[in-house]
């Protein structure tokens, strides 16, 4: 956000423009890099006017479409924008834009994969009774998922680990969830708590009985339940002991 | 028989529930809430898919498979040889909480063989819900299942903790119930149907909403649809519990169901959807599930085992379900007396269109939202989206491309600014032969492998659009 607004403010001509996440891209010839600094009133400046002058709807895309995994997101995000304080409002659904095909597509594959991860992630429970839930998602989905669990399930600790970027959705119970980095020591000493549950075998009694063997359709299954999910599911765990361990 | 551990009550009574189509989760919003577990959201959640395809999103379980009904295509009938078991409303209480809270499920599908009597029956599955509900502080999703010739208060007492229920039709006609379930009537089924649907028109009044369900994107509204003054409909009284009640509690806030064994009987698609639009019209159920059918019993008035279930017709009575509930098509429109059967070529509405290409060519940056939702290769979200994109002006077919529009089907059927995307005939047996040669191999494989694949009307999974899991809930046959 702020470095939306540093390239705003620098009168640079936006077709001069492009901008880069740090650490997703490789170093070109003839460009001048400029580092953008987290500042808070500018982050704030930000969201307000595309609250205000595009439309709240248009915030909710922008930041499904920050947490994409596309390495282009910044820039796409930036060029909506340009059309978005041009044409205010209408300009989400106006699919005649390059930047607003653009910004909707991704912002759909990171809502559809967290409404995916809603019914996919998988708790399993530790010693002391929490909850601990390990993900590995495409899009950086913690944030857009939390909020459901926190409602869902107030009364329980809960943790939600994104093992690819090391984040940790913690939810102690009656309070708000939190994200935190988490120390491979810190990952361990949960997987130290793991213990054996009787659910996760009665889970997968039930997901075995309850498919009709005259209509099987693997390629169907596949289609709706792509296998990259299915490797911290407790189901399709039947080998491992645990997707924890 | 109590020797059975969790474990094989669990295997017994889950494979004993698994040819009841419905797994759906949506319906109904429900915040969660301190002090108890669950919520529900309103488009429903997938949270696992098993090996046929079919969504889970619901344990789905007989509370008992113990039956004194000898319903000819059911597995579960008095007189088969079969493991029969019971779990007590302690233990679906357990299982249901637990399960929810490792995130396996949305919520309970509580359905039972009739155990010595109906209301015997009716008695053990509230107990098992009440205490779900109000020992267990459980706000997740219940579906649960009315059994005929249970007494009215039963079931009234259910809807107030259920959020959905339901009540299988099994057959199309009244005739085929009576051959192949002899101890169920017709009557026997639609009278708690109809307490049901009154119960819900009560709630919804006292709660200032329309007595008649919400139906999809303004339905109702279509000068043919199906739900056109659904909301004029006459409210029975003949209640049991009073109704100060209904303007307390939810009743069965997210609609009932039903569901009709396909491929069993002789009936025809015609018949079939005529029984689903009255049932849609005159009882205003939320869904019909059809569920094609699995012989597994040796009966000689019912296919033979090892017949595959009629997977493609189940698919296209789908189909056109979803063209009276979301497109505002009526089955006359679809079906007649001399056409009874779906085209196994083409889908309903590609079969509709071609028969009717008076209507067409359809400017794409004129039509009204109903004329656009009758083009073939256009759904609900492209449709919508074309609306909202040309107030900011005029569209190609690029443009729409990108909206979601499937051109392969579409663009025999539409213009932008007035020109068709290729050099086109507009007659029937030209289109037919290039739609055709398109999807003859998706339909060899529907047909021959006994493969399906889902299908899927929206192009994503939303966010904002109701009914999403119900999208890619599949069926098969039923017992009670």
């Amino acid at each position: 956000m702020c470095c939306i607004y540093d390239a705003w403010a620098s009168k640079a001509g936006h077709e001069n423009v492009r901008l880069m996440i740090d650490g997703e891209f490789e170093y070109e010839l003839f460009t001048e890099y400029i580092m953008s600094e987290t500042v808070h009133e500018k982050f704030y400046k930000v969201i307000r006017a595309i609250q205000q002058k595009i439309s709240m709807e248009a915030y909710t895309v922008v930041y499904r479409a920050a947490m994409s995994f596309e390495k282009e997101r910044l820039d796409i995000i930036y060029r909506f924008l340009i059309d978005g304080f041009k044409y205010g409002g209408r300009a989400l659904y106006d699919y005649r834009l390059e930047s607003v095909r653009q910004i909707n597509r991704i912002a759909k594959k990171a809502g559809n994969e967290s409404h995916l991860f809603l019914g996919f992630i998988r708790f399993e429970e530790m010693k002391n009774r929490v909850l601990f839930a390990q993900i590995e998602p495409k899009c950086n989905v913690l944030t857009l998922v939390a909020p459901h669990f926190e409602e869902r399930m107030p009364d329980e600790n809960w943790i939600i680990y994104d093992k690819k970027r090391r984040l940790a959705a913690i939810h102690p119970a009656g309070r708000q969830y939190y994200i935190s980095m988490l120390t491979d020591a810190e990952v361990e000493q949960i997987r130290d708590m793991y213990e054996n549950d009787t659910y996760e075998f009665l889970w997968r009694v039930f997901f075995n009985t309850i498919g009709i063997d005259e209509r099987k359709n693997p390629a169907c299954q596949r289609n709706m339940l792509p296998m990259w999910y299915r490797d911290c599911m407790t189901e399709f765990a039947e080998d491992k002991k645990s997707c924890v361990v | 028989m109590s020797e059975y551990t969790l474990e094989d009550k669990l295997r017994i009574l889950s494979d004993a529930a698994k040819y009841d189509a419905a797994c759906t989760s949506s319906g109904v919003d429900r915040k969660g809430a301190s002090g108890s577990l669950g919520s529900c959201q309103a488009s429903g959640i997938c949270h696992t898919f098993a090996s046929d395809g079919r969504c889970i999103s619901l344990l789905k379980i007989l509370l008992s498979n113990e039956c004194v009904f000898d319903c000819r295509y059911c597995a579960n009938r008095r007189s088969n040889d079969i493991e029969r078991a019971s779990f007590t409303p302690d233990e679906v209480c357990t299982l249901t909480m637990e399960f929810y809270r490792r995130n396996y499920i949305e919520g309970l599908f509580l359905s039972s063989g009739v155990r010595q009597s109906p209301d015997k029956t009716t008695e053990l599955m509230y107990e098992a819900i009440y205490k779900l509900r109000v020992v267990h502080k459980f706000r997740g999703y219940i579906h649960v299942k009315a059994i005929p010739g249970a007494s009215q208060e039963l079931v009234e007492r259910m809807g107030f903790l259920a959020d959905r229920m339901s009540i299988n039709l099994e057959l199309p006609t009244a005739d085929s119930l009576k051959t192949l379930a002899p101890h169920k009537s017709r009557d026997s089924i639609t009278k708690p149907m109809r307490l049901i649907q009154s119960g819900i028109a009560m709630n919804r009044l006292a709660l200032n909403k329309n007595p008649a369900m919400d139906r999809a994107y303004g339905n109702d509204m279509f000068k043919n649809s199906i739900f056109k003054d659904s909301g004029m409909r006459f409210i029975d009284t003949d209640k049991k519990l009073p109704s100060a009640r209904y303007e307390r509690e939810d009743f069965v806030p997210a609609g009932q169901s039903t569901q009709m064994i396909i491929g069993a009987t002789q009936e025809t698609d015609y018949q079939i959807m005529k029984v689903s639009q009255a049932l849609y019209t005159g009882f205003d159920l939320k869904r019909v599930f059809y569920s094609a059918y699995v012989p597994v019993n040796d009966d000689s008035v019912l296919p033979v085992i090892g017949t595959p279930p009629p997977l493609l017709r189940e698919h296209r009575l789908y189909q056109a379900d979803w063209l009276l509930r979301y497109y505002g098509f009526t089955t006359d429109e679809l079906l007649s007396e001399d056409r009874p059967n779906f085209n196994i070529l083409l889908d309903p509405k590609c079969d509709w269109a071609l028969r009717h290409l008076e209507y067409f060519p359809v400017e794409i940056n004129r039509a009204d939202y109903e004329t656009l939702l009758k083009v073939p290769g256009i759904g609900v979200k492209s449709a919508r989206r074309i609306i909202k994109a040309r107030r900011c002006g005029m569209l190609n077919f690029d443009d729409i491309k990108h909206m979601g529009v499937v051109l392969k089907r579409a663009v025999y059927f539409i213009t932008c600014l007035g020109k068709t995307m290729i050099p086109l005939r507009i007659e029937e047996n030209y289109i037919t032969n290039c739609l055709t040669s398109n999807d003859r191999r998706d339909i060899h494989k529907l047909s021959d492998y006994n493969s399906y694949r889902q299908m899927s009307l929206f192009d994503d999974y939303s966010f904002n659009a109701p009914y999403t899991a119900e999208d890619t809930c599949k069926a098969l046959s039923g017992q009670l």
